[in-house]
């Protein structure tokens, strides 16, 4: 078997992509593409115009656009095909690729997934009602006014309480559309209480222990019906309703590969290295941990990337025992959610996981009978909790085949 | 739109506006009869109250082609959906049109149900469907090995398939258009007179003078007899609610899974999609409102827990659509289909939960009842040879734009639909004048994201067609 058309081919240009991108092209690895299926670079930061990025990497919070810009000047000797759409992810390290100058089949070495994440739109949410125009959600409406300049509503309310929620509030004010009010279905606010108060400030009410349970509207949105048990049923005028959060990961051409996939998440099982199951393809991202912060992402990539660039120079090998990171319902996803044992030796690593909800108390990690991790902590959803220094011994891996982690103390 | 002033005058003289016939109502059933007459030769026009063709039922149905094993025996009915599954399958290919020929199997899920298998066997072999056989419970979960242990035994119909329920009328009207029929949307009949020869029809400010009227309106049909005589029906609009699940789950199963149906209805079904998604309903809700379907989460949730119990494996598979459509029921099983003779009206009613596999075959059944009831005046001109226009394929299994390169990029991801694909079909001979049409036409903006990734690029290329209303308006305005 030989033949290979480029080195490593990373899927998606976002900021994970791109990090891994960089980080090979520093490593002196040569042929490197990235393929982009939009027309722009960038992935989601590129049409977000809020300083909601770079605390982490450049330690001053810039916009999004401003980021990808800053993160481009560090990567070099990397090709960016655009409007390129991956079709499908084959075992051999082949891509089926369709584009405008035709399509194509081509094989790599090494291939990286960074396809993101997007938000839970109104369908899967099962909301009652019909379908008019003017359902969207937070992703689309910032293309749809920075992107394309058109303003889809004059009047919205927002669904969820989360970060991007409230940059949802942030891109409608600056449109000149008017938030209506949010609406969240807990009794707090998934995101820092504080904003509340920027709400607040802005003069848009904050509807908690609300449900939305109609939306009205032949052809266009013009209102919705949402219920609490306190204040029964109400009806808010709007021709826009934005769903916001709830993020997912855009897997879909993992989820139709020969891939192993999680199976309570149904995201691709992906190793403390970022190692999918098929040892050349690796995962990384937000497709692995919807939705971490873009900085969180570009550091990972970094880290992934380098290993990658050793991988192909046979520093570090891909083959080794297997153990699958079991967790409660509670925990929306865990990553790594597989553990690779390297040669015969231990593993030490660290694991991140996301809450469905909030909880404070004792976390645990445990292989068998035994404790790797026991402390208590306090866990909001939406939020990265990293779970440091847990250590796995060979004979672990000898003996056991999966880990658990649970919120609560081990049984 | 300025109306032409010479429109505005009731004369029926004026001969270049006069129909042979007017057909009201552009569902799948009025598509279809728009298309005879036109290839009959005579000067077809459709009116329709809608942005788009499939503004009532028939945009919202489970999209089988049925061989009719279950039709009432002797019934209207069942000759019009075995003549309309003859017909489509004759002119598919050379419309371009996919069948799915997945076959199904009427499970039985319980002792009761199982006792009823023999009976539905009898009955499909009385309608003319000898194929029609029954599998054992090893046989059955060999081939649909994803199914609950608790499914018992199965009537198989190898003839029942999946089509596009929304390419094919398009389809039909685009062919009656090729053979001079024309259409209007956005234009509801309000009312209408006869004066013995003509019909002068009133809708959207206009006036519409036609020899014969055909009356196909769905759930508004029996107010639209009203407009010729006192209808001898009531509609009795019935709601059918389904999920769709994303293309990982089609491979869940092979063939259309049916339950074995109750009197009132066929019951909750899973089916491939021709978009190689899965869908799982509908239900059957009788309500007063003929217009608006909303969907109901609790309703969903039901839909969703009969699913699982059929198919366990259904909850590691994303949601991605949520819908739901109106039957046309009456208080009558069979279909509503009659002339008014000396008043030129075919009323074409109650055409229930079978029509998009009948709309054919009632098309040449209404031909025939207008030559029959009216003989001496249906003379139309020559009838025209058929061109045949090929529709855009988007069909999961057949080769898609993407796939065959079209030189363009895709623009809605989950659904991979091309910009030429939109530009085309906003330019087309029927092209799509609202967002719905859009998006029965290309499919964009109907996948797992509902339009988080394309929607804005949508909104800027339709901007350049005629969708009405507009997704979006210029943000600098
Ligand atoms: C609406 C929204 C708002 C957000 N706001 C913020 C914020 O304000 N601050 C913040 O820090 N984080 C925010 N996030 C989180 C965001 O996911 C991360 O900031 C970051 O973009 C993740 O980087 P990524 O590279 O993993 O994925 P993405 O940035 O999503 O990039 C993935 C790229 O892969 C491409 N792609 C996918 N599939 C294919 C394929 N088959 N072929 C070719 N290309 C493909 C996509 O087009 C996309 O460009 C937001 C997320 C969303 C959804
Ligand atoms: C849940 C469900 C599942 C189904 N599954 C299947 C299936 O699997 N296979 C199958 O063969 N059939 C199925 N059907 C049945 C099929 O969809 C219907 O029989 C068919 O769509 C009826 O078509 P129609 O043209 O008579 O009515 P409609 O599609 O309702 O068309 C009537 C049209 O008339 C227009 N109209 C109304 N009033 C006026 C006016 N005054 N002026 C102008 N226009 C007017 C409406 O806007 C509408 O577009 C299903 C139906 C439902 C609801």
């Amino acid at each position: 078997m030989s033949g290979f058309d480029c080195d490593v081919a990373i899927i998606g240009a976002g900021p994970s992509g791109i990090a891994a991108a960089t980080a090979l092209s520093k490593a002196g690895v040569r042929d490197i593409v990235v393929y982009e299926r939009e027309a722009e670079i960038g992935g989601i930061p590129r049409h977000i115009h809020h300083p909601t990025f770079g605390l982490l990497v450049f330690k001053r919070p810039i916009s999004g656009t401003k980021f990808i810009k800053a993160l481009l000047k560090r990567c070099s000797n990397v090709r960016f095909e655009t409007n390129t759409t991956v079709t499908a992810l084959r075992a051999g390290g082949v891509l089926d690729i369709a584009a405008p100058d035709g399509n194509r089949r081509i094989r790599a070495r090494h291939i990286i997934l960074a396809t993101g994440a997007r938000e839970t739109p109104r369908h899967p949410r099962l909301i009652s009602g019909l379908r008019p125009i003017g359902v969207t959600t937070t992703g689309a409406l910032q293309q749809f006014l920075y992107g394309a300049r058109l303003r889809p509503f004059r009047r919205a309310v927002i669904v969820g309480t989360e970060l991007v929620s409230f940059t949802a509030l942030c891109t409608l004010r600056k449109a000149g559309i008017k938030p209506v009010a949010m609406i969240e279905e807990n009794r707090r606010i998934t995101a820092y209480r504080p904003l509340v108060l920027f709400a607040r400030l802005m003069g848009v009410p904050i509807y908690t222990n609300t449900r939305i349970t109609g939306i009205s509207g032949r052809e266009v949105l013009n209102q919705i019906t949402v219920e609490s048990p306190g204040s029964g049923t109400r009806h808010v005028d709007c021709d826009g309703l934005i769903f916001s959060g709830n993020f997912v990961g855009e897997n879909t051409i993992a989820r139709t590969s020969h891939l192993q996939h999680n199976q309570s998440t149904q995201i691709p099982q992906t190793d403390q290295n970022w190692l999918s199951s098929d040892p050349a393809i690796s995962v990384i991202g937000n497709a692995l941990h919807p939705a971490d912060m873009g900085d969180q992402c570009y550091q990972e990539g970094l880290i992934a990337g380098t290993f990658v660039a050793d991988l192909l120079v046979e520093k570090v090998s891909p083959t080794g025992a297997i153990m699958i990171v079991n967790h409660d319902a509670t925990i929306k996803m865990t990553t790594p959610n597989i553990v690779r044992q390297q040669g015969d030796g231990d593993v030490r690593l660290n694991i991140s996981l996301h809450v469905t909800r909030p909880y404070t108390g004792p976390i645990s990690v445990t292989c068998g009978e035994q404790i790797l991790y026991l402390k208590t902590r306090r866990c909001m959803p939406a939020r990265r909790i990293t779970l440091k220094n847990i250590k796995l011994t060979a004979s672990q891996f000898e003996t056991m085949s999966d880990l658990r982690i649970s919120l609560g103390k081990p049984h | 739109m300025a109306a032409n002033p010479s429109q505005e005058t009731n004369l029926p003289s004026q001969t270049a506006l006069m129909w042979d016939v007017i057909v009201i109502g552009g569902g799948v059933v009025g598509c279809a009869i728009t298309r005879r007459f036109a290839l009959a030769g005579a000067k077809t026009l459709l009116l329709e109250r809608g942005g788009d063709i499939l503004s009532g039922a028939s945009k919202a149905n489970s999209a089988i082609l049925h061989t009719g094993f279950d039709a009432p025996p002797d019934s209207l009915e069942l000759a019009c959906m075995q003549a309309g599954y003859r017909e489509y399958l004759d002119i598919n290919e050379r419309l371009n049109l996919p069948v799915l020929k997945t076959g199904a199997l009427v499970v039985a899920w319980n002792d009761a149900q199982l006792a009823q298998l023999d009976g539905i066997l009898t009955k499909a072999h009385n309608n003319g469907v000898n194929d029609a056989r029954m599998i054992g419970q090893t046989a059955l979960l060999s081939r649909e090995p994803n199914l609950s242990r608790d499914a018992l035994a199965a009537v198989e119909v190898p003839g029942e398939y999946v089509i596009d329920p929304w390419s094919a009328p398009l389809a039909y009207l685009t062919q009656a258009v090729g053979a001079g029929a024309q259409y209007r949307f956005d234009t509801e009949v309000l009312s209408g007179e006869f004066d013995g020869s003509f019909w002068q029809l009133s809708a959207a400010g206009q006036t519409f003078a036609g020899r014969f009227v055909i009356n196909c309106t769905g759930t508004n049909g029996d107010n639209i007899e009203q407009i010729c005589r006192k209808p001898a029906f009531e509609i009795r609009p019935r709601k059918g609610q389904f999920l769709v699940y994303d293309k990982t789950a089609a491979g869940l199963i092979n063939s259309i899974i049916l339950p074995v149906p109750t009197p009132t209805t066929k019951g909750v079904v899973l089916t491939r999609t021709a978009f190689g998604n899965l869908l799982l309903g509908p239900t059957a809700e009788e309500q007063e409102d003929r217009w608006n379907a909303p969907v109901e989460r609790d309703i969903l949730q039901g839909l969703i827990e009969k699913g699982v119990s059929m198919l366990p494996d259904l909850p590691q598979h994303e949601i991605t659509a949520t819908y739901a459509g109106l039957r046309p029921a009456t208080q009558f099983k069979d279909y509503q289909i009659s002339a008014e003779a000396g008043k030129n009206w075919v009323g074409v009613n109650g055409i229930r939960s079978t029509g998009l596999t009948a709309a054919l075959g009632i098309a040449a059944h209404v031909e025939h009842l207008l030559m029959e009831t009216f003989p001496g005046i249906t003379r139309f001109g020559p009838a025209k040879t058929p061109t045949w226009p090929r529709m855009p394929m988007l069909a999961e299994a057949e080769p898609r734009a993407y796939q065959q390169g079209d030189g363009s990029e895709i623009i809605c991801h989950c659904e991979r639909v091309t910009r030429r694909e939109i530009e085309q079909a906003m330019s087309g001979v029927v092209p799509a004048e609202s967002l719905g049409g859009l998006r029965r036409r290309t499919r964009v903006m109907m996948g797992r994201c509902n339009g988080f990734y394309c929607s804005a690029r949508v909104a800027e290329l339709s901007s350049k067609g005629k969708i009405s209303p507009p997704l979006a308006e210029d943000r600098d305005q």
